[in-house]
C-alpha cells in the first residue's frame, strides 16, 4: 500500500479504479452525459468511460458551463467518483464537484502516472486542505 | 479563510439552511483558490434552472424551499424554452411547464426572472468597482470590460453568492489580475456586430485565458459591438476581461492597461483574420438552410430597431424560418414601441427567454425522458454571431453559415444565402 499527500480542493472520500489521461479535459464536450464515455479528442482516453473511476489528468480546459456537465454526469450516475489533477481545476469544475460531492485533489506529492496504471485501486480522502491518496495492493479486491 | 462574524454565523446555520449551504460552498471555493477573505458583492447574474437537464430546475426549487432569498439584485440567465411564445418554437409543452416551475422558484427567491444572457439590456447595469458574479461568461466579460465591474467566470455558485451577498476574493476581483497580458493592434475596417464577433473569436483563440489589450479599432465601438466582441472572446478563449484603452474603465491608455509594467510587442490583426472566421463558420450548403437566426447574445432594443429597419416593409420569404432572440424585457419594450407587430407581420419570429443553442434543438442536453424532447432535424443554421455558430456546431451538431446582420436579414428575405463582404 502506497500513501501520497495531495492538496485537498473539494472535500469528501471515494474509492475506485484509476483512469489516467494525458490531456486536459473539458467536461463540456469531452464526456457524454448519458454514458460517461469519452467522446472528445483525447487519445489517451479513447473509448474509456469515466463512470465510477478515480479520474487522474493534468488539468481542466476552461468553460464556464463545465459545472453543469459534471453535475449532470452525477445526476445520471455516470460520474467519476473523484478527480486528481496536477494543477487546480477551473472554478466552474470546482463548483460542479462541490455540488455533486465529488472530491478533488491536486498537486500530489509524486506524479501518479508511471506509479500506477489504469484499473489500480485508489482511495482518496479530503478534509479541509488536506488530501490523502491511497493506492491499494492489487490483491485487496 | 478569514470570515467576518456575519459570515461565520451564515456558515454555522444561524441564518437558515440556504445561507449555510451557500456559505459552505463559497468557503470551499475560496480555499481552493487561496482567497484570504470574502468580498461583498453588489449584483449576481444567476442560474435559471434548465428544463433540458435532469433535475436542474429542481436545484432551484430546492433552494427556494430552503428559504433562499437573493441578498443583492439578481438577474436570471437564459432558459431552455420561451415561456411565453413557446408554440412558435415547436417546444414540447411539458418542457415549458417545467421551465415555468423555475420561474416560480425565482419569484420566491426574489430574483428578477429575466431569462437572458444580456441582462444589461434589461436594466441590470452594475457600475465601476462593483464586485459581482455571473454564471454567463458573456455577462462576465461585458461587466468587467465595458462597465468596470469585477467578476469571475462562475458556474452555479453565482446562486450561492446571490444568496449570501458574498464571494471569495480571488481572480478578477483583485486589481493585480486586471491588467493586460497580450497586446493586439487592429488594422482592419470593422462594421457591425458580426465583424466584432469575428475579431473577438480570432483574438480569443490566441489569448486563451489571458487579458487582451486591443488598440487601433477604427472608431469607438458601439455598446452592441462591445457586447459582440466580448461574447466571442469568451467563447473561443477563456477571456473574462478585455481592455480597450479609453473605453474599459479605468484604463486611459496602453501603458495603464499593462499596469505600468512592460508593454509587450503588438500582435497584428488584419481584415484577413476577421474574414477567416467567417470562412471557418461557413460549412453549410448556401442553397439549403433551416433557420436564419439573429440575436446572439440576446438582442438589445437598438438591435431590434436595426432589424426592423433592415426588413423595412418587405416580407421574409415563404418557407424561411427567421428567428430574432432577445429577452422578455426587450421584447416588451419593442412591443410597446410598436416594433413587434411589423416584425411579426414581416414573417420574423421574435423569441424570448431562449435561443437556438439553448432550446430543444440542442443534442447535448440530458432531459428527463418523460418530457418527450426530440431535437428536430436541422442541417444548417444561418447566424450573425461567432458564438452562436460555435455552439450550433457543438450542440445542435449541424452546419453553419456565418454572415453579417444585414446579410442575414437579406438571406431571410430572399431565401438565398448572402455572404458578408467587407
Amino acid at each position: 500500500m502506497i500513501t501520497l499527500k495531495a492538496r485537498g480542493i473539494v472535500e469528501g472520500r471515494a474509492r475506485g479504479p484509476a483512469l489516467i489521461g494525458d490531456e486536459a479535459i473539458s467536461f463540456l464536450g469531452d464526456v457524454d452525459i448519458g454514458s460517461g464515455r469519452i467522446v472528445g479528442d483525447l487519445p489517451s482516453l479513447a473509448n474509456a468511460s469515466v463512470r465510477g473511476t478515480v479520474l487522474i489528468f493534468p488539468y481542466t480546459r476552461g468553460s464556464a458551463g463545465a459545472w453543469r456537465f459534471l453535475y449532470q454526469l452525477f445526476k445520471h450516475a455516470n460520474h467519476p467518483v473523484a478527480l486528481i489533477t496536477a494543477t487546480v481545476p477551473d472554478p466552474s469544475v470546482v463548483q460542479g464537484a462541490i455540488l455533486a460531492g465529488i472530491p478533488i485533489l491536486c498537486e500530489p506529492e509524486r506524479p501518479l502516472k508511471g506509479l500506477i496504471g489504469n484499473g489500480a485501486r485508489v482511495a482518496v480522502e479530503v478534509t479541509g486542505a488536506r488530501g490523502l491518496i491511497t493506492i491499494e495492493p492489487a490483491d485487496s479486491r | 479563510m478569514e470570515l467576518t462574524r456575519l459570515e461565520n454565523e451564515m456558515l454555522d446555520g444561524a441564518h437558515g439552511p440556504a445561507k449555510q449551504r451557500a456559505m459552505a460552498g463559497l468557503v470551499q471555493l475560496g480555499r481552493a483558490f487561496g482567497a484570504p477573505r470574502m468580498v461583498e458583492i453588489g449584483y449576481a447574474h444567476i442560474h435559471a434552472g434548465m428544463a433540458l437537464y435532469l433535475e436542474d430546475v429542481e436545484l432551484m426549487e430546492e433552494l427556494a424551499e430552503l428559504g433562499a432569498a437573493m441578498a443583492v439584485p439578481a438577474s436570471v440567465n437564459i432558459a431552455n424554452a420561451d415561456t411565453v411564445n413557446w408554440r412558435q418554437t415547436g417546444a414540447p409543452e411539458k418542457l415549458v411547464r417545467l421551465q415555468r416551475r423555475a420561474t416560480a422558484a425565482h419569484h420566491k427567491m426574489g430574483s428578477a426572472c429575466t431569462y437572458t444572457c444580456t441582462p444589461y439590456w434589461a436594466g441590470h447595469w452594475p457600475t465601476w468597482n462593483t464586485h459581482m458574479t455571473s454564471i454567463e461568461s458573456t455577462v462576465t466579460v461585458f461587466c468587467n470590460s465595458v462597465l468596470g465591474a469585477k467578476s469571475n467566470r462562475d458556474g452555479f455558485f453565482a446562486v450561492y453568492a446571490g444568496i449570501t451577498g458574498r464571494y471569495p476574493l480571488f481572480g478578477y476581483h483583485l486589481d493585480e489580475n486586471r491588467r493586460g497580458t497580450q497586446r493586439f493592434r487592429i488594422d482592419a475596417p470593422l462594421e457591425g456586430t458580426t465583424d466584432y464577433s469575428c475579431l473577438g473569436f480570432h483574438v480569443g483563440r490566441i489569448v486563451g485565458e489571458g487579458v487582451p489589450v486591443l488598440e487601433g479599432l477604427p472608431a469607438r465601438p458601439s455598446l452592441d459591438e462591445l457586447d459582440a466582441l466580448g461574447a466571442a472572446l469568451a467563447t473561443s478563449g477563456g477571456v473574462a476581461l478585455f481592455i480597450v484603452p479609453g473605453v474599459t474603465p479605468p484604463y486611459a491608455d496602453v501603458p495603464q492597461a499593462f499596469g505600468g509594467g512592460p508593454v509587450p510587442d503588438a500582435i497584428p490583426v488584419g481584415r484577413a483574420d476577421v474574414d477567416a472566421v467567417y470562412d471557418y463558420f461557413c460549412t453549410g450548403k448556401t442553397g439549403a438552410f433551416d433557420i436564419v437566426h439573429v440575436g446572439c447574445p440576446h438582442a438589445s432594443f437598438e438591435e431590434i430597431k436595426h432589424y426592423a429597419a433592415l426588413l423595412g416593409d418587405r416580407r421574409v420569404r415563404e418557407g424561411v424560418e427567421f428567428w430574432i432572440t432577445t429577452s422578455r424585457a426587450v421584447r416588451t419594450m419593442a412591443h410597446e414601441a410598436g416594433l413587434l407587430g411589423p416584425l411579426e407581420q414581416a414573417g420574423a419570429k421574435v423569441i424570448s427567454d431562449t435561443c437556438p443553442i439553448s432550446c430543444h434543438f440542442a443534442r447535448t442536453t440530458s432531459p428527463d425522458p418523460k418530457l418527450g424532447v426530440v431535437p428536430p432535424p436541422i442541417r444548417t443554421v444561418v447566424v450573425d454571431s461567432a458564438k452562436q455558430a460555435k455552439y450550433v456546431r457543438d450542440m445542435i451538431r449541424c452546419d453553419t453559415l456565418l454572415t453579417g446582420t444585414r446579410e442575414a436579414v437579406e438571406t431571410a428575405l430572399t431565401g438565398q444565402f448572402v455572404a458578408r463582404r467587407a
